[in-house]
């Protein structure tokens, strides 16, 4: 037998010893503790729904209280204004996905490094294989806990602090949007950019200087010259970007096929309207 | 010799021993306990005595489940998994039920309260030490609780069919399809089928309220029967730490293994 698991027997055994000549009964000394943490988890997780409930306005039960809304509005994949926010506990997870970017990286940010840490979390005790147990003792483990717990609140953080645009504070920016880019005489492309602005294509993308760019997504200001694709071209592809290889972004089929042309002629509008263009579409469509 | 007559306390003692020895008779073995004998096992069981207020994490993070399972019943008795009424089913469990917006309330928050203590009591596990042998396998199996339960989390969120849980899951599944050989897969796989819709819906609910929530019941069992089998660990800073070296002649190790007799001085 080797001299490792001898000694851990050993010491084990010696904790049964221990505990059998010099121990206390469970019931009633750990019991007592035991009872008095449970009563405070009901009692803390009470408070917390009745907080909830109670810092609602009456006279507004879908504004938001002091922990957030009674409930969202109801689901509707049709349209518009969508916050993509999870729980809090994914919140370092979120904020993954801004610092690898679609589509390079973005493994790292949804498989590699999630895995990564299950896999570590599981595998600590065939790493940390000493017996010693005093955390001073310990100073590699206790360094690396330390980092692990500053690096996933920092993310918690940024990821919880992240703002997501508003779609009535995007809306304003359309007229500006229009006599920037040389649009502002295609009413198509205008419409085009109320939807874009609306329908949370900015909770991911950003567009001369606004938005937020969420997962990576790319910047769309001049997406007309460097993509291309023509009016029809982009509306296809945000119908169902998966056709194209991006399994990230979700589809937009539900905007239906003349939203989607509007949206099409604005972003094919994006960055090939000025004087020299010949990209630019014209007027009122096509 | 005159019979005694037995006293109204013997006769309370024994209507309460007959049910309990029954029980025992019926779920022993010769030779082992049974049901009642493993529950006063449990409870009279030696701990050591330098623990305290540290070791009642796991213990609270059970409380936080039970209230997860009680308050999950109750709305799953009220919820409508369907994306035509799922919204309406909530909405009616908040405003018109009598305490519903309390059980509802319970079953949101005490999600993230369940998620805090798992974290909190796998620090105090971490910090002790108290994952080394032979309490490793009894870490493996916390580990797997968590992500389990970060997964109830994400199934769940679907469930109230509000704008923020929709998105957030479309958002999620899509993740998941950026993994490689299974990613392209798994999307339709837990959407079932290409969009988010009444297959999603009943999928999530099926999966939030019957499967992870079975499984998770079973680890944590195993893990308690670990922790009453092997014993928790003192504090490794205690002066009075048990399994710490003390002077005079070394405990036999545990029968039943083939393991010689211990020689020679032992290293802390």
């Amino acid at each position: 037998m080797n001299r490792r698991l001898e000694e851990r027997r050993a010491y084990h055994a010696r904790y049964k010893h221990d505990v059998k000549t010099r121990g206390k009964p469970f019931y009633p000394y750990a019991m007592f503790h035991d009872t008095v943490m449970s009563l405070l988890v009901v009692i803390v997780i009470v408070v917390l729904a009745v907080i909830w409930k109670y810092s609602t306005p009456h006279e507004d039960p879908s504004s938001s209280g002091w922990l957030g809304k009674l409930y969202d509005e109801k689901a509707d994949p049709g349209t518009t204004n969508f916050v993509p926010r999870p729980d809090w506990y994914f919140y370092f997870l979120f904020y993954l996905l801004r610092i690898f970017k679609w589509p390079e990286s973005v493994i790292l940010g949804t498989v590699l490094i999630p895995t990564l840490l299950i896999v570590l979390l599981i595998a600590l005790p065939f790493i940390d294989i000493g017996r010693e147990r005093r955390p001073l003792r310990r100073p590699v483990a206790m360094t690396a806990a330390i980092l692990v717990i500053i690096s996933m609140g920092a993310l918690t953080y940024k990821g919880a602090t992240a703002k997501e645009p508003l779609a009535a504070e995007n809306l304003v920016l359309v007229p500006k949007w229009a006599q920037k880019q040389g649009f502002a005489g295609n009413q198509t492309a205008v419409d085009g950019a109320k939807i874009f602005a609306q329908v949370g294509c900015m909770n991911c993308h950003t567009y001369l200087g606004a938005g937020t760019s969420n997962l990576g997504a790319p910047d769309l200001s001049s997406i007309g010259k460097t993509s291309n694709r023509g009016v029809a071209g982009f509306a296809d592809y945000v119908s169902d970007p998966s056709k194209f290889g991006n399994n990230v972004m979700p589809q937009f089929r539900d905007l239906g096929a003349d939203n989607l042309r509007k949206l099409g002629t604005f972003l094919q509008s994006s960055g090939t309207c000025s004087p020299k263009s010949s990209n630019c579409p014209a007027a009122g469509g096509q | 010799m005159a019979k005694k007559k037995p006293s109204r306390l013997d006769q309370l003692v024994k209507l309460v021993l007959y049910p309990l020895n029954w029980l025992e008779e019926r779920t022993s073995i010769p030779g082992h306990s049974g049901l009642v004998g493993g529950i006063k096992y449990f409870l009279f069981r030696k701990v050591p005595s330098d623990i305290s207020w540290g070791h009642t994490l796991g213990s609270a993070a059970l409380t936080a489940f039970i209230v997860q399972a009680v308050t999950g019943v109750i709305l799953a008795m009220y919820y409508k998994p369907d994306p035509n009424s799922a919204y309406e089913s909530i909405r009616h469990i908040t405003d018109d039920l009598w305490a519903g917006w309390l059980v509802r309330g319970m079953h949101r928050w005490g999600a993230s309260v369940f998620i805090i203590l798992l974290f909190l009591h796998m620090g105090r596990v971490f910090l002790y030490g108290a994952y080394k042998y032979p309490r490793e396998l009894n870490w493996i199996i916390g580990a797997l609780i968590l992500v389990l339960g970060m997964m109830e989390g994400f199934f769940g969120y679907l469930l109230p069919w509000d704008q923020t849980a929709y998105w957030a899951t479309v958002v999620g599944v899509n993740l998941q399809a950026t993994g490689p050989f299974v990613g392209p897969f798994l999307g339709p796989v837990l959407q079932g089928g290409h969009d988010i819709g009444p297959d999603t819906l009943a999928r999530f609910y099926s999966l939030h309220m019957l499967v992870i929530p079975g499984a998770l019941a079973g680890l944590i069992g195993l893990h308690l029967w670990l922790v009453v089998r092997i014993g928790v660990s003192s504090p490794p800073w205690s002066p009075t730490e048990a399994g710490r070296p003390q002077p005079g002649p070394p405990p036999a190790p545990r029968k039943g293994l083939v393991a010689p007799a211990p020689r020679g001085a032992r290293r802390r």
